[in-house]
Parts: C-alpha cells; sequence; structure tokens
C-alpha cells in the first residue's frame, strides 16, 4: 500500500460522512485511521485513536464526563443534544413515562425540542423507569441524564 | 454615555482563545457570559472562565458551533442578550443574525444584508466597483469549461479561477495556459460544490508575486467606518495565514493613504456595522492595489492591529453593539510601532502538515515586554481532532520591524510544547531567512522558496 497522505484521509473522511456506514477502518504503512458513527465505537478497540500516525501521540478522545452517573444497577437515558424537554406528547396529555413502567428499546420517554422542532428520544434499554431526573419544559444539555432504568434480567 | 443599561449576558458561539477572550473583556466590561459549548470543550479554559456553560451537542462541530438552531436555543433558554460568533463556524452566517434578531438578541457583527452583500464574491467586486475600489480584471459568472477559455483570452494568462459563494483556497486553481484551464476549470467547480454547496466559478486575472494586504474596520453602522490600520498577511501556505504583520512596511505613504480609503468606502457605501476586514492584492512593482474580498467578522490575526493602535477590538466590538459605547474618530486612531504574528500550529511540517491533535504534556509560553499570547491551551490540554488545529498566537509589539523580529525570535527560542508536534521550528526557520529579514515575499514565498529550504537543511 503507497503512503496516506493527509489529503487521502481527509478525503476519506468526507465520504465516511456522506456514506450510510457506521464504522470504516484503514491499516496501512504507518497508519492504523478507525472513524465511527456511533461514539461508544472507540470502546471496542484497543487504541482509543481517531486519527494517529507514526509518532504522534495518541488521541484520547475526551469522554463525555456526565454530571450524574446512576446508581449501581441502573443505567441512564441521556439526551442526544441540548433543548428543551417535554415529558408528554402534547400539554395536559399524560406523560410519555411514569416511575416504575416497564420499556422496550423502541419506547417512547420525552421530546426533545430545539427551534421548535422536535425529537422524539427513545429508552433504547428493555427495563423500568425508575427515576425521572428532569422537570417538563426544562432545559437539558447534551449527553445530561433524563431517567434512570433498571435493566432486565 | 448612554443612562445606565439592562444587564448585559453575552452568548459565546465559539471555542478555543477567542471564546476565552471574548469572555474576558466581558467579564472586565461587567457582562454576563454564556459559553454554548460542544462536549469536548465542556472543561476548556473557557468554560471556566463564563458565568455559564451549556453543552449543546457533542463534539463534532455539525453538532454543536455550526447547529445554528442549538445555539439559538441555548441563548434563549438562558437569557442572552447579545451573541458573539467568533470567526469560523458560524460568524459569517447571515441566517444566524436573522435569528438572533427574531429572538430579540443583538448580534455582534454586522447586519445579514450587510453579510450577504460581501460573502457572495461576485456581489462584492460588484460593491468594490461601484465604490470606485480597484479590481483585478475578471469575470461575472462562467457556466462552462469553453466560455471560461474565451473570457480568459481576454483576461490575459495566467487566470485564477475563483468560487463565487466562499473563499480560503476552495476552488482556487491557477491556470497559466488554456490546455492547463481546461483541465482545471471542472475540478475547480467540484470542489467549490463540495465546500460551499454552490460551484458558481469566475475568472480573475492572477496577480504573480502580490503581497496580501488587508484593512482593519469598524463601522457604527449609520455610515461612518473607521480603519485601524493595514496588515500585511503574505506568509501564507495553501492560502492559510502563518505569519502577519501590522503595518505593512512596504507601502509607500501615498499608497497606503490610498488603500486605507478605499477600504473605508466600500464599507461605508453599505453602511457598515462592527468589526470587518477588506483583503486586497498589492503588485509591488507597479505600487497597485486590487480588491480581493470583505470578511464580515472580526479575523484570527486582529491582534496585530490592537497592538500598534492600543485599541482593544474585541471590547469595541462588544461595546458597540450593546450601545454602551461609541466609534472613536479616525484622527485618534494612531498606529505606533511595529506587531508581528505567528501562529502556533498542532500540525508537523516535516510531515506534510499532518495535524497531530493530543494531550500537551509541556507548556511553558515566553512571557515579558511586548509578548503577548492569545492561547486556551495550559499544560495538560487535551487538543481534540476535531477542530481548527490553531493551539496559540504569539504577538509580539516593537518599536521597528526589525526589534520586532528580535523579540519574536527571543519569544519564539523559549517557547516550549512537548506532546504534540507544532510549526514552532519553521517558524524560527522563516524569521532567521534573509528574504523574510529583509521583507521580500510575496504569497507564494513560503511555498515556493521557504519550504523548499527548510527541507533540505
Amino acid at each position: 500500500m503507497s503512503k496516506i497522505s493527509q489529503n487521502d484521509i481527509e478525503a476519506l473522511i468526507e465520504l465516511f460522512d456522506r456514506s450510510d456506514w457506521r464504522e470504516l477502518r484503514v491499516v496501512g504503512d504507518g497508519i492504523d485511521l478507525f472513524v465511527s458513527k456511533d461514539p461508544n465505537a472507540r470502546r471496542s478497540i484497543d487504541h482509543a485513536v481517531v486519527v494517529s500516525a507514526g509518532a504522534a501521540a495518541p488521541t484520547p478522545v475526551a469522554q463525555p464526563t456526565a454530571a450524574r452517573t446512576p446508581p449501581a444497577h441502573l443505567v441512564a437515558i441521556r439526551a442526544p443534544c441540548l433543548g428543551t424537554f417535554y415529558n408528554a406528547p402534547k400539554p395536559g396529555a399524560p406523560p410519555f413515562v411514569s416511575i416504575g413502567q416497564s420499556v422496550s428499546l423502541d419506547t417512547e420517554v420525552c421530546l426533545i425540542e430545539v427551534m421548535k422542532l422536535f425529537t422524539t428520544v427513545r429508552a433504547g434499554v428493555i427495563g423500568t423507569i425508575r427515576e425521572l431526573l428532569v422537570a417538563d419544559t426544562e432545559l437539558v444539555e447534551f449527553d445530561q441524564p433524563l431517567f434512570y432504568v433498571e435493566p432486565d434480567g | 454615555m448612554a443612562e445606565p443599561t439592562a444587564q448585559t449576558r453575552v452568548m459565546i458561539a465559539n471555542r478555543g482563545e477567542l471564546a476565552l477572550r471574548i469572555a474576558r473583556v466581558a467579564r472586565a466590561l461587567g457582562m454576563e457570559s454564556v459559553l454554548a459549548a460542544s462536549a469536548a470543550d465542556r472543561d476548556s479554559l473557557a468554560a471556566r472562565e463564563v458565568d455559564r456553560v451549556v453543552v449543546i451537542g457533542s463534539a463534532q462541530a455539525r453538532e454543536s458551533y455550526l447547529n445554528a438552531p442549538r445555539i439559538m436555543h441555548a441563548a434563549v433558554a438562558t437569557r442572552c442578550t447579545a451573541l458573539h460568533p467568533g470567526y469560523g463556524f458560524l460568524s459569517e452566517q447571515p441566517t444566524l443574525v436573522e435569528m438572533c434578531t427574531d429572538h430579540g438578541i443583538t448580534f455582534v457583527g454586522p447586519t445579514a444584508e450587510a453579510m450577504r452583500k460581501v460573502g457572495d464574491k461576485l456581489s462584492a467586486r460588484a460593491l468594490a466597483r461601484s465604490a470606485n475600489v480597484p479590481l483585478t480584471s475578471g469575470s461575472e459568472k462562467i457556466l462552462s469549461t469553453e466560455q471560461a477559455l474565451e473570457i480568459a483570452q481576454q483576461i490575459g494568462y495566467p487566470v485564477i479561477t475563483k468560487a463565487s459563494a466562499g473563499g480560503g483556497g476552495r476552488g482556487m486553481i491557477v491556470a497559466c495556459s488554456p490546455a492547463e484551464l481546461s483541465t482545471s476549470f471542472e475540478r475547480a467547480s467540484v470542489t467549490a460544490r463540495e465546500a460551499f454547496g454552490d460551484g458558481t466559478l469566475y475568472l480573475e486575472r492572477f496577480v504573480e508575486r502580490a503581497r496580501h494586504i488587508e484593512v482593519q474596520l469598524v463601522g457604527d453602522g449609520e455610515g461612518r467606518v473607521v480603519h485601524f490600520g493595514e496588515r500585511d498577511c503574505s506568509l501564507q501556505r495553501r492560502y492559510q495565514k502563518m505569519i502577519e504583520e501590522a503595518p505593512a512596511e512596504i507601502l509607500p505613504d501615498a499608497a497606503r493613504a490610498q488603500l486605507q480609503q478605499a477600504a473605508v468606502s466600500l464599507l461605508s457605501a453599505i453602511r457598515y456595522r462592527n468589526a470587518g476586514t477588506v483583503e486586497f492584492l498589492y503588485d509591488e512593482p507597479t505600487q497597485r492595489f486590487f480588491f480581493m474580498e470583505v470578511n464580515a467578522r472580526l479575523q484570527v490575526e486582529h491582534p496585530v492591529s490592537e497592538l500598534v493602535t492600543g485599541v482593544d477590538l474585541v471590547r469595541t466590538q462588544l461595546l458597540l453593539a450593546t450601545k454602551q459605547g461609541v466609534l472613536p474618530s479616525q484622527t485618534a486612531v494612531r498606529v505606533s510601532g511595529h506587531a508581528i504574528e505567528t501562529r502556533i500550529i498542532a500540525e508537523d511540517p516535516d510531515r506534510d502538515f499532518l495535524p497531530c491533535p493530543g494531550r500537551v504534556t509541556r507548556w511553558r509560553p515566553p512571557d515579558g515586554d511586548g509578548i503577548r499570547i492569545d492561547t486556551a491551551i495550559t499544560e495538560g490540554t487535551l487538543i481534540p481532532p476535531y477542530y481548527d488545529s490553531m493551539i496559540a498566537k504569539l504577538i509580539v509589539h516593537a518599536r521597528s520591524r526589525a526589534d520586532a523580529i528580535e523579540r519574536l525570535a527571543g519569544a519564539l527560542a523559549r517557547f516550549e510544547i512537548e506532546g504534540v508536534a507544532t510549526n514552532l521550528r519553521l517558524l524560527k526557520f522563516i524569521i532567521n531567512h534573509p528574504d523574510y529579514r529583509s521583507n521580500r515575499v510575496d504569497t507564494r514565498w513560503l511555498e515556493r522558496t521557504l519550504l523548499p529550504a527548510f527541507r533540505t537543511q
């Protein structure tokens, strides 16, 4: 394999960005490039490197340090971005979820509104809601825990 | 001075050294500040300096610093009264200005209308023409390679293709002959479309061995525009500036006055508001200058103008935008001494300027009289791989250019950085080169003369 230049890497990353691919790994002469659209994916490879070549110091990627870590046996459902948290589909309607309720991967748990654009947040975990951490209409930040869930099994 | 105003709270929609600087200036002015940060920057120096940080999205710029709706949502939710966009990212997006207006937030910068007028390069050229500012001979938009060849014949070679929608070197290819132009035109258009979503190109006569000289301006939005002298930014690699100076010492006084006046006329014509820069190419042998483009924002290299004029431009921006201050008169702006800025980038010049993000394990910046460092790095800082690789600006000020170079040489020699590769060694090599010392450089000199010499040393 011939030498990979910085332009090649930029072109690869642009290509990856536009593609439907979830992961891309290129290993060659003095380079090991791993890119992923899954923020957790880097944990699965040995070297936590986004772009590394030759003698460059490895680049540990800043892990989001969540304000609160869930108590043992519980996992957090987190905000996908900054926005306003809504616990119900519309004002006055019953909330999407309440304490003690079972959720599956696709269960809708809340809405996040950014400039009048609403995004549905799904549980992404199978289990039981144990804690509601955010009040209706509160501003939430990226990665902020919204619910604690006790996973099944 | 106006009567006491309500508490100003500034949203800082940027990162790095400029976010830190805006936060410090805001604090000194008694303004509150809120930083809209990405997850990678939640523990940055700027984040520690502001009154509140809101993490708006993940590290990728499009999820954070390029995401106007999230930034606006954060500004509204935290009750900001003003927004400073910094440079890069969304700073030249008229839609952000309009969103601010819609939510009653003061945008620290020009109007959306002015941004559009100068943002499109062809419309900026039309504006310059109507303000009698000299232009290189050039074309309107060009639709095909055939048309390009025809127009190039009229303008004369060499020509350069430029993207109507943006700058930064994308879509810019120099052609010295019809053969070169026919192979490069399509490629330039594709590059422009990928970079700006618009592949429209135009042609300009290419000025060889030109200087890049730009004028710093601030307008009050009512037709009065004041200049803060000019900068010589001829040391560039691939249209990215590496060293900037103020004043441009090669300019004869008459040419300097004309250049400054042309820049003032251009922005006065659109009643420009807040800080902006007009860029020119300067042809040394004929002492002629040609309009290049307008940057409707604060620029990276603004500190050299601050050092020679003694005016804090960020402070001026914030005071003007919030109507807590007025623009100084032109006669009150005096240029004194010489200032030079070098951009320290985490890129390895020995490996084709490969970006080298990582953890800074040793950080010992120089200090002393006439030395200024603008940075958000400290020992232990992690440079994330998602953004621009500039990590610091080392700026010196002295009585003369020669003294400033001596001061810079000393400062660069004392600057210790470990953990990431940087261009420090290259910068030292540049400022010791006889061409640089005698100020015989142009915009291509770094790539044509200096880099080959650096590689073989």
